[in-house]
């Protein structure tokens, strides 16, 4: 081998150019060339390179030389062309197979490139990709040198002029303009930065044409057309022109997105106020396809989606408050029509929401800011909270009587008409019975949807309790299943979960209080165990604060409870009971001269009725009903009031003179006597049986307690204040205010939303009380005291 | 219905025999709340009041303790009470009672 090579290196250039020229200008020329032919100018290559060191440069020089002559007259048959589309197009097609032979050229000159390079031949040759080629430098440093640095000016002219034909709709070979742009992408010498001179050519001169385009159309089309289509137009543009761009500009560049950003910026962002000027009309009328295109375009620039957002709120706001404001005498006095109304409102703003902006979490955001607008509204009707002062930690104590010309915030009074409707729900009610279980399962739902929105969700945990304790002593749920779930449902809304608990821990304890009455009927006496069912609750779960109002029994009952107490104390040891007539009811057969009817009562008003029983055909007045009852005042004329003028009933079961309307009406010396004529009024005609029921609403509530509801509402939230300051500053041991009151509402959003004044109140009373203090150096800052 | 109702007039209740009083019971559903017998509503060691779990047992099974009847009470004999689980992990420390310091023993447990 070693002897062959040192025979072939008696070659010299001189001895192998000859032969290798022709096939190198064929090459150039892009004319067939043999599989000899091509071998041997490998082999030829080959030869030189082994000659001796002055071999390789006369064999680069002479390339060059002929490659230059080659260019020479590829520059003479180009500029052969004045017009500009034929200069261009003669351009593009020597470039076109220029640019080819400059992948196949540099082949056979692998070794010759090694040489130059000080290398020797047989080493493996990494480095020599096609990019970093001599020969393929060399071929293109020629033409960018000769042809192309010559025309390049108007090369680019004439490209840009055929994109803007292109915008105005005349169709053109694209190659054309392609060219152009490999031109610049593949003639840049500098090899750090191989766009360079692209970019500051071409795609500097295609993004100006481009702005200049639009710069002129855009206003065309909007004064012509209006915004609606002005908003199709540049939506159409914009799409089109990065269509475009994807052709005629260079691939992994930034290329596509520097224009892209350039058609925003001239079409969109010049018009932003006009368009925006656009979008409260289209929310009114929901017109969701413009609206859906705004966005879009809108999305694109910097502060282009915010007064969009601002526009959907108050949108919202206003046609939700004017609807409730329209129906206010009807949904005032129905909470069902209430809910319905606002549930109405809710699906109108989401499916604009869902139509306009496809459910963007910003769009949902901002429905949901002006919907909670809508819902904790008080102007249609208030719920009036009393002002309060402050109270002591752990005591809910009212310090001062309120005062109710003061400050009292007034708040929406959604959470109890949302509650009353829960109730309609949930018990047996004309309502319930016309639903299916699916139906109401879902009218719960849209509840708890609604109850999301409302700010203070303690009135709604006041009053749902309130009716659920109604709805389990009187056995009243439509559905025990349902009401179940109910909790867990208020659960997963994330209802504090104390309050939930002490739900279900109510309807644990009833069952544990079915169980027991269960075995006091099984070891009672028969007489008593068919004329009485026991529920001992317990205080903790049901009664907690709540006040107790005494009566006298009738005879008959006052026999049964030490009955009950000695069953229970043979159970139980260690407990107190204590009876809540007020909670207590029945079933009584009422018989006169017209005929025998069941009627469900109170246990008040059965100590009233039973006042008869010794003096059937006298008239009893106020004050010996009183003596006789030993009810309170309020007690007594509530259930007097409702046995003499329920609103129902047509004929009512005691008379009284002079006539009475409400419980105010009473004197003490108004007399009452029983109705011989009583009858129930069905269609029109008296019915001698049947069953009635006056328990209506009075079960539960006494007088004095329901005036006290609001009161304690404010306690309450006092207290859960105080217990949250106390609670942040236990663990941060020192905060300052604005920090404080964000977290503060953080813990108790769940629950009510605290007034500043109110945070403000109770901070100065725990200060002055020794829980917290002010920070020496700044007055803002409070520090936990142990 | 109608059958029912002769029944319980039948039947009567010995003053019912003579009947046709103007108003008569036919069921009464009597509402009472118990309450442990404490003089104190909270429980010293625990801090949470007597008629709820204690701690430790709302803490153990938070989902199911509201029926539970087995968090009792406990008196001693100096008449202090306490929730007989917060009571049985003091004595382990000291058995005295946490109110009044005097030595601890069971006067009677509530059930
Ligand atoms: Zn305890
Ligand atoms: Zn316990
Ligand atoms: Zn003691």
């Amino acid at each position: 081998m070693a002897s062959m090579l040192k025979d072939w290196g008696q070659f010299t250039f001189e001895d192998k150019w000859p032969c290798m020229r022709p096939i190198i200008l064929k090459l150039l020329k892009q004319e067939p060339v043999t599989q000899g032919e091509w071998q041997d100018l490998f082999f030829s290559v080959h030869l030189v390179c082994l000659e001796n060191e002055k071999g390789p440069p006369k064999l680069r020089d002479a390339l060059k030389e002929d490659i230059m002559d080659f260019i020479k007259q590829a520059q003479q048959r180009v500029l052969a062309h004045q017009e500009e589309q034929a200069l261009l197009k003669a351009y593009i097609a020597e470039w076109g197979k220029f640019f080819t032979q400059c992948n196949y050229l540099p082949t056979p000159f692998r070794q010759l490139e090694t040489s130059l390079a000080g290398k020797t031949s047989s080493t493996p040759q990494k480095r020599n990709q096609p990019d970093e080629s001599i020969v393929r430098k060399l071929m293109l440093d020629s033409w960018n040198q000769s042809i192309f640095g010559e025309i390049k000016q108007r090369l680019q002219d004439s490209a840009m002029r055929l994109v803007r034909a292109e915008r105005n709709g005349e169709a053109f070979d694209s190659q054309l303009v392609i060219g152009v742009r490999e031109s610049y992408v593949n003639l840049c010498s500098n090899t750090t930065d191989k766009l360079q001179i692209y970019r500051e050519n071409f795609e500097a001169a295609y993004i100006e044409a481009t702005e200049a385009f639009y710069w002129v159309k855009a206003p065309e089309q909007l004064s012509l057309h209006g915004v609606e289509n002005y908003m199709r137009y540049a939506e159409a543009k914009l799409r089109e022109e990065e269509l475009r761009a994807q052709k005629y500009l260079e691939p992994n560049s930034a290329s596509v997105q520097l224009l892209t950003e350039c058609c925003v910026r001239v079409l969109v962002a010049t018009f932003k106020p006009a368009i925006l000027a656009e979008c409260p009309r289209m929310i009114q009328h929901h017109q969701t396809d413009k609206l859906r295109l705004m966005l879009k375009l809108m999305d694109r620039v910097p502060e282009g989606v915010g007064p969009m957002l601002r526009d959907l709120e108050e949108h919202i706001a206003n046609a939700g408050l004017a609807d409730m404001m329209a129906a206010v005498d009807v949904i005032t006095q129905d909470s069902e029509k209430y809910v319905e109304r606002l549930l109405d409102l809710f699906r109108r703003f989401s499916t604009l929401v869902k139509e306009a902006f496809d459910d963007d979490p910003r769009f949902l955001t901002a429905r949901d800011k002006a919907y909670k607008l809508v819902v904790n509204d008080a102007t249609v009707f208030r719920l009036e909270l009393p002002p309060r002062q402050g109270a002591g930690v752990g005591t809910a104590v009212v310090n001062s009587k309120p005062n109710n010309n003061n400050n009292g915030q007034p708040e929406s009074k959604c959470p109890e008409l949302l509650a009353n409707y829960c109730d309609m729900l949930l018990r047996k009610t004309p309502l319930s019975k016309k639903l299916t279980s699916d139906e109401i399962e879902s009218k719960l739902r849209d509840v708890l949807l609604v109850l999301k929105y409302v700010q203070n969700k303690d009135v709604f945990m006041r009053y749902h309790k309130a009716h659920l304790t109604r709805r389990l002593i009187l056995d009243t749920s439509a559905d025990s299943e349902k009401e179940e779930n109910m909790v867990e449902w208020l659960r997963e809304v994330g209802m504090p979960a104390d309050y939930v608990n002490k739900l279900a821990r109510m309807f644990q304890d009833i069952k544990v209080s079915q169980d027991l009455n269960q075995q006091f009927k099984e070891q009672c006496r028969a007489a008593i165990a068919d004329s009485i069912n026991i529920k001992i609750l317990n205080a903790g779960a049901w009664a907690r604060g709540s006040e107790r109002v005494t009566v006298s029994l009738p005879l008959q009952l006052e026999d049964y409870i030490p009955e009950v107490e000695d069953f229970y104390k043979k159970k139980h040891s260690g407990r107190k009971l204590q009876w809540y007539h007020h909670m207590s009811n029945g079933t009584i057969t009422f018989s006169n001269q017209v005929g025998r009817f069941d009627v469900d009562v109170t246990t008040f008003q059965m100590a009233v009725l039973f006042a008869w029983n010794q003096r059937p055909m006298e008239k009893i007045s106020y004050e010996n009903l009183r003596l006789a009852t030993e009810l309170p005042d309020p007690e007594l004329r509530r259930t007097l009031c409702s046995l003499c003028a329920f609103p129902k009933l047509k004929r009512q079961l005691l008379l009284v003179d002079p006539p009475a309307h409400s419980p105010k009406d009473f004197a003490h010396d108004s007399r009452f006597w029983v109705n011989q004529e009583f009858a129930i009024v069905k269609n029109g005609k008296l019915q001698k049986r049947g069953k009635i029921n006056l328990i209506g609403r009075l079960q539960l509530s006494t007088e004095r307690s329901k005036e006290e509801d609001n009161q304690s509402i404010v306690q309450l939230r006092i207290l859960r204040v105080q217990e949250a300051i106390i609670k942040i500053l236990k663990m941060r041991k020192k905060i300052n205010n604005a920090q404080l009151q964000t977290e503060l509402v953080d813990i108790l959003k769940n629950m009510f939303l605290p007034s500043k004044k109110m945070i403000k109140e109770q901070i100065e009373w725990l200060i002055e009380h020794k829980y917290i203090r002010r920070h020496d150096e700044d007055i803002n800052t409070f520090v936990y005291m142990a | 219905m109608a059958d029912s109702e002769q029944d319980n007039t039948d039947r009567g209740d010995g003053d019912n025999l003579k009947s046709d009083k103007l108003f008569t019971l036919k069921k009464w559903n009597a509402v009472a709340m118990w309450s442990w017998d404490v003089e104190c509503d909270t429980c010293a060691i625990c801090r949470v009041q007597v008629m709820d779990a204690c701690l430790r047992c709302q803490a153990e099974s938070k989902k199911d303790f509201y029926g539970r009847q087995d968090c009792v009470v406990v008196w001693g004999e100096c008449n202090h009470s306490f929730h007989y689980c917060c009571m049985s992990l003091w004595v382990k420390q000291n058995n005295r009672c946490p109110l009044c310091q005097q030595e601890w023993s069971i006067q009677r447990m509530g059930k």
